[in-house]
């Protein structure tokens, strides 16, 4: 099936395959790749492992064959750490690329994906020959989908998920001028990268082949595209965010859990993960990571999601292997963006988990953000997978917390024998246990 | 020559422009580099020539 977001460069299609991806190439690309194919970047384990494969697909010259990354996701998803890592991919690769006479035709980070927190640069139709004379085309592209992103957070405590996601090119040069500070402009990169940038733009606005020419003629050389990708490596480098403390950050430390419980609920979400076995499991409102740790050690691949920047970007600079943590609200998931809304794809349409773990997240999305029970329940039966969930009752501590920020009786129907109705009516339980003196019930269920 | 190629990225002439701002010191590195070579080249060759004789 033909991958929906791969049409802007006419030279490369993607296609989905259950087993691979493939991408067919046009002459002029194929030409490209078998540049690549001569450089030791072809089989560099920074890169997609890819192969050419026979015979090429009528009307195009050759066709690759890919490996597939186990779970697709977009930089207004990620974490603060992993823009930040597939930024310093992209300039690795641009330096490494320099040196075999390549170099990298643009600058998305939607060309990098993860094997848990290790990023996969997967366009090696991004690779071309270097021709000389010639700027890095792709500047333009990493300041906006990288750099000014990591400044938004680094520089302002803003989180840039909502930018990306809100505009898939990203935050141009006039506007993050815009944004910032007569301080910022003090920061290291600020006048090169953000004020003379957006001020070049204006001035030269509509030039292109005019300033292409004048750019070769002056001289303009590889080790130039070589000195300035290793400035911005310094640059992102020595960007970083904290920010404020996170709300559920101590979360473990301060929840209503004793040590016994805690560790029965751990068992618990153990035997369920041996039990079904799962290739590709979602862990719901993650907070630490400790349950997508526990599944990843018994050889699943986790999606850790949590609405929480804080505690996602934690997981994700621990570096594990298996773990691919993501900032997502379910409240507010991810859509279908881009051209036709297909060019980049909701969560489910990614790849249905074969488990998912809703750990204490059923009541902050019932209390905290009015999301009815029913249709909490319907969305988790549509994953189609089996499911670990705890219910967290109303005489719960933690419970009390969130209906006291409520109106009186707003969330009257918010209680167990309500919640395993309707839990009932499209899950089947095969098993459940109570904890905590009863108010939190722990479920391992599949969809009817 | 090099004008003629097309890029499918609108790569940005401002942001072409400032690729070489930005290496304004790495400019004049290159160029010195470029002579620092000639003077190398220079006394290597003129070493050779005494190995020769």
């Amino acid at each position: 099936m033909r991958d929906r977001g791969s049409f802007r460069d006419p030279g490369n299609r993607v296609f989905d395959a259950p087993d691979a991806v493939y991408r067919a190439l046009s002459a002029e690309a194929a030409a490209e790749w078998r540049a690549v194919a001569a450089t030791p970047l072809a089989r560099d384990p920074r890169l997609a492992a890819t192969e050419e494969v026979e015979p090429a697909p009528e009307g195009w010259a050759a066709m690759l064959r890919h490996e597939r990354v186990p779970f697709v996701s977009y930089p207004y998803e990620w974490p603060f750490s992993l823009l930040k890592r597939a930024a310093l991919l992209q300039l690795d690769l641009l330096v490494d690329a320099l040196g075999e006479g390549l170099i990298l035709k643009d600058a998305t980070p939607y060309n990098v994906q993860w094997d848990g927190a290790r990023p996969v640069f997967i366009d090696v139709g991004s690779f071309e020959r270097y021709r000389d004379g010639t700027a890095w085309e792709g500047y333009r592209q990493f300041c906006q989908l990288h750099l000014y992103p990591l400044f938004l957070a680094a520089w302002k405590d803003t989180p840039f998920q909502p930018w990306l996601r809100g505009r898939l090119d990203g935050i141009e040069p006039a506007q993050m001028r815009n944004l910032l500070s007569f301080r910022d402009r003090f920061r290291r990169g600020a006048t090169t990268h953000v004020f003379l940038h957006a001020r070049l733009e204006r001035r030269y606005a509509h030039r292109a082949k005019e300033v292409k020419s004048e750019l070769a003629k002056a001289g303009f050389r590889k080790e130039l595209v070589v000195a300035n990708a290793r400035k911005l490596r310094r640059l992102v480098e020595g960007l970083d965010w904290t920010g404020s403390s996170a709300a559920w950050g101590d979360y473990a430390q301060t929840c209503t859990y004793d040590d016994a419980d805690a560790a029965r609920k751990a068992e618990f979400v153990r035997a369920a993960v041996a039990s079904v076995a799962p290739r590709l499991v979602w862990d719901l409102g993650c907070n630490d990571g400790a349950y997508s740790k526990l599944a990843a050690e018994l050889g699943a691949y986790v999606v850790a999601t949590d609405a929480d920047h804080h505690v996602v970007d934690r997981i994700a600079r621990e570096e594990r292997e298996r773990i691919l943590p993501l900032v997502v609200d379910l409240a507010d998931p991810s859509p279908s963006l881009g051209w036709r809304g297909a060019e980049r794809k909701s969560l489910p349409e990614r790849g249905k988990p074969d488990l998912s773990l809703a750990l204490a997240l059923v009541h902050h999305l019932a209390i905290t953000r009015n999301i009815p029970l029913a249709e909490l329940v319907d969305w988790l039966a549509g994953l189609e997978g089996a499911l670990v969930i705890e219910f967290v009752d109303r005489e719960d501590e933690m419970t009390q917390r969130l209906l006291a920020a409520k109106r009186d009786g707003l969330h009257a129907d918010y209680d167990r024998a309500t919640f395993e109705r309707l839990f009932r009516a499209r899950f089947e339980i095969d098993r459940s246990e109570e904890l905590a003196g009863g108010r939190r019930i722990l479920y391992l269920a599949r969809p009817r | 020559m090099v004008a003629t190629v097309l890029s499918y990225l609108d790569p940005g002439s401002g942001s072409m422009i400032l690729q070489m701002i930005a290496g304004g010191t790495a400019a004049i590195a290159v160029t010195a580099k470029l002579y620092w070579r000639r003077v190398t080249k220079f006394l290597r060759i003129r070493r050779s020539d005494d190995d020769d004789q």
